[in-house]
């Protein structure tokens, strides 16, 4: 049987307008419902990885497919409807301070309602049952009509999962979305988007920073170095050699969240 | 290791620069100064002369005053009119010359300039234009102002939509939303302070020039000024300039207020 792949690269190479190449060619195949974890040093293409899904960075040549549809190369309807269906969290949230949580997470609803609705702020009950139940899925339900730059650094980011989640989407893309967090909250994030990962079956892409919480979260490995894959691998079974590989060099205590919290 | 950080000399200061722009403007000053004629001696000669117009002036008639209040009202409606309109429609203006949010060089292009040219000319300028245009009277002001507003708040502003974080705004196009939206919910919300802000400020600048427009015939209390002024009537047009400065320097208290719980 051959499944659908939820995201397939296939030669994909980026290259910036400045000559600097985000990947070089990648090939890599995510099945449905998988949660993988992308790592990999400062540079190697991680970021450019996740913004050739959803057509934030286009690629320069190759492919790359969500749900067998290639990702447009230019602005425009269709990858506005793909978009839709592809969740993104950020390291720096991305949250409008000024406006409250519900109109934040509710702008993971903009592609679904007719365009004027949206913006005469009228959304439709079922788009803000939607939204509630989002909020409700990471526990600040609560904070609903509060201002989202009121809120704790790991409410913000979980309003910015909340948003991803009011998408309804196939695909949920998190960047770093812990890497300014600290330890306690960082846990409690990655436990979110597994439990978001196992309840809901989002195919869910996490780029990470730090070692132990690759190995401790993901269930799939994905090394890059130098815009390629250089490992691919289950996450029980990645060793310290496959780390050195992937980074270049010897792992220390910068590359492990418990070696931060010990300092 | 020592030789691998070497400082960097600090660049030498450039003073051909420095004394080359203080000649400059000495040189501009003094040609300018001897173009017009301007000598101290002279100014201090005619002293007398001012001394004479303010004695004159004074006290100021303060029972011509009823006959001020409904000039007075329009010149406020004047303002009024101008800055809302004006208003509404720098948004467009000054959203299209942000060189960040313009949806292409081309748009950008022909609004940078059309914004130039009516910051350009002077409003005296459009009141006459429009006096000749729907014939002397408030609504000739009224359109002046509402270009005078459309010209201080779309240069101003589209400096502060530049200045914007471009974060939340691709957040929501990752979400699918189009550049409409991606304005509204992404955009807007930063930079709204500001235009606030900026609205006030161009309120108080028309209240004021409402003041010089009356003296083409565009209406309010600048064609009494007018009047009075051509029959020597002195302290009626101290009365004028008294109450015309109580009524800025109100609406500067109140705006800054306001612009104060804003930030
Ligand atoms: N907008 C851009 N313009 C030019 N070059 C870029 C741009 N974004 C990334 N690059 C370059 O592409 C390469 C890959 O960058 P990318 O941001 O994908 O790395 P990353 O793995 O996410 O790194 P980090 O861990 O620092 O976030 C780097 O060499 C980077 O300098
Ligand atoms: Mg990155």
């Amino acid at each position: 049987m051959i499944r659908e792949a939820a995201i397939r690269f296939e030669g994909a190479r980026v290259v910036y307008p400045n000559g600097a190449v985000g990947l070089a060619s990648v090939d890599l195949s995510i099945a449905p419902g998988e949660f993988v974890v992308v790592v990999g040093s400062s540079g190697a293409g991680k970021s450019t990885l996740l913004r050739a899904v959803n057509g934030l960075t286009p690629l320069s040549a190759g492919s790359v497919a969500v749900q067998g549809q290639p990702v447009p190369r230019s602005e425009g309807r269709a990858l506005r409807r793909l978009r839709a269906q592809v969740g993104m969290i950020f390291q720096d949230f991305r949250i409008t301070r000024r406006l409250t949580v519900m109109t934040n997470v509710l702008v993971g609803r903009v592609a679904h309602v007719p365009a004027w609705r949206a913006m005469l702020n009228l959304w439709p009950a079922a788009d803000r049952e939607i939204a509630f139940r989002a909020l409700e899925r990471v526990g600040i339900t609560d904070k609903a009509w509060v201002r989202a730059g009121d809120l704790s650094g790991g409410q913000q980011q979980r309003v910015g999962i909340a948003r991803a989640l009011a998408q309804e989407p196939a695909i949920i893309l998190a960047d770093e979305p812990v890497a300014s967090l600290d330890p306690v909250t960082t846990h409690q994030i990655m436990r979110d988007l597994v439990r978001i990962n196992q309840e809901l079956g989002i195919t869910t892409v996490v780029n990470l920073h730090f070692l132990d919480l690759a190995r401790r979260y993901g269930q799939r490995i994905v090394g890059l170095r130098n815009g390629e894959v250089v490992y691919d691998g289950r996450a029980e079974s990645v060793t310290q050699e496959d780390f050195r590989h992937i980074y270049g060099r010897d792992p220390d205590a910068g590359d492990v969240l418990d070696g931060q919290a010990a300092r | 290791m020592s030789d691998a950080v070497t400082r960097p000399l600090r660049p030498a200061r450039n003073w051909a620069l420095i004394i080359g722009a203080v000649t400059a403007v000495t040189l501009m000053t003094w040609w300018s100064g001897r173009g017009i004629r301007f000598s101290l001696t002279e100014l201090a000669c005619n002293l007398p002369g001012g001394r004479r117009l303010l004695v004159e002036s004074w006290p100021p008639e303060f029972s011509f005053f009823p006959r001020l209040l409904a000039p007075l009202l329009e010149t406020l409606q004047i303002a009024v009119v101008g800055t809302v309109i004006g208003g509404i429609l720098a948004v467009p203006v000054a959203v299209l010359a942000a060189r960040n949010l313009t949806p292409g060089f081309l748009v950008w292009f022909v609004d940078r300039n059309f914004m130039n040219i009516l910051r350009t000319l002077p409003d005296l300028f459009w009141a006459m234009l429009f006096a000749a245009a729907v014939g002397f009277g408030p609504i000739a002001g009224a359109l002046a102002l509402t270009v005078f507003t459309v010209a201080v708040i779309s240069k101003l502003w589209s400096e502060s939509l530049e200045a914007i974080d471009m974060g939340v705004p691709e957040a929501v196009r990752a979400s699918g939303g189009s550049w409409l939206q991606m304005l509204q919910f992404g955009a807007i919300p930063q930079a709204l302070p500001h235009y606030v802000s900026y609205a006030l400020y161009a309120f108080e600048l028309n209240v004021r020039a409402s003041m010089i427009l009356g003296l083409v015939g565009a209406g309010g209390i600048g064609m009494v000024l007018e009047t009075q002024r051509s029959t020597f009537e002195y302290p009626r047009v101290t009365l004028i300039v008294l109450s015309v400065l109580v009524i800025v320097l109100i609406i500067e208290q109140v705006s800054e207020s306001i612009r104060r719980r804003l930030i």
